[in-house]
């Protein structure tokens, strides 16, 4: 009988034990978590369901720009793109009598469907929330071209691999702005980093002035906005 | 014109993927359901076993050419199958199996037909001659699995970039959720097979064949029928839902596209099989000439069906 009564004992034992276990460590999950969500409500700017969710904003302003193609050609200068192709499209529109220019780039989205579909996970979301393209990965399938409802990829026929607008993560990260934004001389393109809650670029998208573009595609752009005249 | 980052190439490789794995299913319908004993030796499991393989097998390298820098540095292609997100991740996965269990029963079909193999291995491996055919039974059941999911993933590729190609998003019907493109692409794909196989190789080898199994023209009917059905529902729901779907539509039905769309996929791909068939039904029989002329418009249809489903699948305005 004595084993039996040791081993009955023992599981007491380590109930309790297992008790005092769990309670610690729940104590301290719970105190991380709440450190966790203290620390991450400090970076949120704002509740807004269409929030950017990357570091950085970019805002266009249709209503000031022109078409002029400054950005496209500062673009492709910088990327050393052949000619005919670029990282920018600059789409006329029309409303009624109004003509109106809206220039289209990578939206950087939260859920980029490029990413998903990319078969050897050459296209992925940095952490500061860019898309960016691992060209070595790459074999040029061409599905997140298709599968791009922005249309915002191409494809470098040299090289064999998918290519789009890399948000110029090197100046931005120095502090700097990426090209296109530099190239507008008008002032409709805009950028600013996020958790800077005086900049003009967070001021405009809590106000709901500048917006997410073709919302209703489901991918929740990251990085650009747009303000439209009428919206 | 259309869309233009995938073009006849996809086309073939998805054409020759879903004929591919069509031609095994009629290969494995009929061992498993016993017909192919009912006649001494059955040429339509014999063609379907050993032509499926290097159909699907030849589309797949065709897409090895489709490739950018994977034609380059083809050790890329490797990592194709590390995503488990994307479609493609599936596809490459599926006929990594597919194939090779194609490859075997095409073997298994040779080895008791073909007289140098089934003597090589009478005399080598006697043990394996008497497990043939229970062998070929579970290659079938279990490649069968695979074949539905080539046919099917052929069309959920397409139409997983939902909102950006909204043609090939278009749902089976309305109220449902499940996309169109592959239950299409199932449906044709057992056409295109049952023509190649049955119609066209089939009658070629032996003429009688279409009087011995009497159902067949029931079955052409039906299938037929389904993807007429089918098809018109694509482009009645693809009109409707305006933009670049009904762009897309109306390239296929009055733009450049319709000669290729009436003549070559309704015209000899749908029309005149069925009249084929249905005449066969009433007067119990049809003439061989038009029996392998049908198969031939079942199979060059659905070839022209994807290119211009692939073709017409326009991106969505901005």
């Amino acid at each position: 009988m004595r084993p039996r009564r040791v081993i009955v004992s023992q599981k007491k034992l380590s109930r309790r034990a297992f008790l005092r276990y769990a309670l610690g460590t729940g104590a301290a999950a719970a105190a991380g978590g709440a450190g966790l969500v203290a620390l991450h409500g400090v970076e949120e700017v704002s509740a807004r369901s269409d929030a950017p969710t990357a570091q950085y904003a970019l805002i266009i302003d249709t209503t000031k720009c022109v078409g002029c193609g400054a950005c496209v050609e500062a673009c492709n200068i910088r990327n050393h793109l052949p000619e005919g192709q670029s990282y920018i499209h600059i789409l006329s529109k029309e409303d009624g009598a109004n003509e109106w220019f809206l220039p289209v780039q990578c939206q950087h989205c939260a859920e980029a469907p490029c990413a998903s579909v990319c078969p050897t996970r050459a296209t992925y979301r940095h952490e500061s929330g860019v898309v960016l393209i691992n060209d070595k990965l790459c074999v040029g399938c061409k599905y997140c071209e298709v599968a791009c409802p922005y249309q915002a990829r191409i494809f470098d026929e040299k090289r064999g691999v998918a290519d789009k607008c890399w948000l110029c993560l090197d100046y931005v990260q120095e502090g700097r702005n990426p090209a296109c934004v530099d190239a507008c001389v008008l002032g409709a393109r805009l950028f600013g980093r996020v958790d800077d809650a005086t900049s003009e670029v967070v001021q405009l998208i809590e106000s709901g002035k500048a917006k997410p573009l073709h919302p209703e595609f489901g991918t929740h752009p990251g990085v650009l906005r747009y303000i439209i005249e009428g919206e | 014109m259309g869309q233009e980052s995938w073009g006849w190439l996809i086309a073939v490789y998805l054409y020759l993927g879903g004929m591919g794995a069509g031609a095994f299913l009629v290969a494995a319908f009929f061992e498993l359901s016993g017909w192919r004993y009912r006649h001494a030796f059955s040429p339509a499991t014999l063609v379907g076993a050993t032509v499926s393989g290097p159909l699907v097998g030849i589309g797949s390298v065709l897409l090895i050419f489709d490739l950018g820098a994977g034609k380059m540095q083809p050790w890329r292609i490797f990592y194709m199958f590390t995503h488990f997100e994307s479609v493609m991740t599936w596809g490459i996965w599926i006929l990594s199996i597919f194939i090779p269990l194609c490859l075997l029963y095409g073997l298994l079909e040779l080895v008791e037909v073909e007289p140098f193999l089934k003597g090589l291995v009478s005399s080598r491996a006697p043990w394996l001659m008497s497990r043939v055919r229970p062998i070929r039974r579970w290659v079938a059941m279990v490649g069968s699995v695979f074949a539905v999911a080539t046919a099917v993933y052929t069309g959920v590729l397409l139409s997983a970039v939902g909102p950006a190609i909204p043609l090939w998003s278009q749902p089976l019907l309305p109220f449902l959720r499940v996309p169109m493109l592959p239950v299409l692409f199932l449906v044709s794909a057992v056409s295109t097979g049952l023509g190649l196989t049955f119609d066209v190789v089939a009658t070629l080898a032996r003429p009688h064949i279409h009087d011995e199994i009497r159902s067949m023209p029931l079955i052409h009917i039906i299938l037929i029928g389904l993807e007429n059905i089918l098809i018109g529902l694509l482009f009645i729901s693809a009109l409707n839902a305006g933009g670049a779907a009904a762009e897309g539509a109306r390239l296929v039905m009055y733009g450049p596209l319709s000669i290729v769309f009436w003549v070559g996929v309704v015209l000899i791909g749908l029309a005149y099989p069925f009249v084929v068939h249905a005449y066969a039904i009433g007067r119990g029989r049809h003439s061989l000439a038009s029996g392998i002329g049908s198969g031939v418009g079942l199979v060059i249809a659905g070839l022209l069906l994807r290119y211009i489903i692939v073709v017409a699948g326009i991106p969505a305005a901005l």
